[in-house]
């Protein structure tokens, strides 16, 4: 039995460590992956609760890879599991990026290293424009949140306001409108 | 001391960073600008090669930030600071799952934030355009080759629904040979 949880961690170390290293796109683009390994090929967890581990993943704040992988991790082998599938999915980045700060401090200033990332920026720019547009038709369905969303940018933008607090403000905003409003109506109807 | 608040930073926007990398890129970037711990273009040439190497963008930006702010120890700190507040919530998450999934309360303060993420999003969009076409220290000067490049890897998203790490660097490649 021992010996057994010991190859289910390693396993799962393993295929957690190969989804960060092989997958670039970030967290959405682990996802569909996640799920091939760990539903399709080795059947770890079900079809349904991969659901559920994605829909928490992406609700909850935090990186959505880790907040998987810790998901997973943790249905599968607990606590241990948790640890060994967040450890197995940063290494390569960790390992990756490390690699990259050191050699990127010799290179930085190349007037041609600048124009490649000058244009990558350009594009990544567009790439997030796009995004924007898709989540924000998604997300922006009254005018409760079209309010919120400028308010929030104004606040970000303009007044230089914490972050942090931004988003803090958004839920409660979210939870006196939503939420006590609802409530309000049930108590006196 | 600037390990501690490192550390410190990078576990706040692991438990307040909602929205997926774009929105976390905003709240990183904000939050070490603000105490001059990066320049704007630092932490955009950061953020690019981040989305062009594997791995999470916010692993990536934070492993990266805290490199250069602390070494070694700064990017393990940072890494682990992001990812500590994560195992507290999803763990809590995944045994209250049903509660987690029912809670109108819960949902109500969801449908507070995802708008603002969304603007924080639009933040990152406005920060990249910045450092790329649009030229600060001249007034309305929107340079040609790099908005060009911003509208190519627009229709490329749009029109053709190329692959985002592909329209990348394809930018990249196209600022080398333009720009």
């Amino acid at each position: 039995m021992k010996k057994n949880k010991a190859k289910v961690l390693w396993d799962l170390f393993f295929t957690f460590f190969k989804i960060g290293a092989l997958t670039i796109g970030g967290g959405l683009a682990m996802l569909p992956i996640i799920e091939k390994e760990i539903v399709d090929k080795k059947g770890y967890i079900g079809k349904e609760e991969i659901v559920d581990a994605f829909a928490v993943s992406q609700s909850l704040p935090g990186v959505i890879a880790i907040n998987s992988a810790i998901y997973v991790g943790y249905r599968i082998a607990g606590f241990i599991g948790a640890l060994v599938t967040a450890f197995g999915v940063v290494l390569p980045s960790f390992i990756i990026i490390l690699l990259i700060a050191v050699l990127f401090s010799t290179v930085s200033g190349n007037p041609v290293i600048d124009k490649a990332l000058t244009g990558a920026k350009a594009g990544i720019a567009g790439v997030i424009a796009t995004a924007v547009v898709r989540l924000g038709k998604r997300v922006i369905k009254d005018i409760f949140a079209s309010v919120l969303a400028v308010a929030a940018f104004v606040m970000a933008l303009f007044l230089e306001i914490n972050i942090a607090l931004i988003i803090l403000l958004g839920a409660l905003s979210g939870l006196i409108f939503y939420r006590l409003r609802r409530l309000k109506k049930n108590g006196s109807a | 001391m600037v390990l501690l608040r490192l550390f410190l930073i990078f576990a706040k926007i692991g438990l307040l960073g909602f929205g997926g990398g774009y929105s976390i890129i905003t709240m990183i970037q904000k939050e070490l600008m603000a105490i001059g711990w990066i320049t704007a273009e630092e932490f955009a040439n950061i953020a690019a090669i981040s989305q062009m190497t594997p791995g999470p963008i916010a692993v990536n930006a934070a492993t990266y930030v805290g490199y250069r702010v602390g070494g070694f120890w700064g990017s393990a700190l940072a890494t682990f600071g992001v990812s500590l507040p994560s195992f507290v919530l999803v763990i809590l998450a995944a045994h209250f799952i049903l509660k987690f999934k029912e809670s109108k309360t819960l949902e109500a303060c969801m449908r507070g934030i995802r708008p603002v993420t969304i603007a924080l999003i639009a933040s990152a969009f406005i920060f990249f355009a910045f450092e790329s076409f649009v030229d600060l220290t001249m007034p309305l000067y929107i340079s040609p080759g790099a908005f060009a490049i911003f509208v190519m890897a627009i229709l490329a998203s749009i029109a053709i629904k190329m692959d985002t790490i592909l329209i990348i660097i394809l930018s990249a490649v196209l600022g080398l040979i333009i720009l």
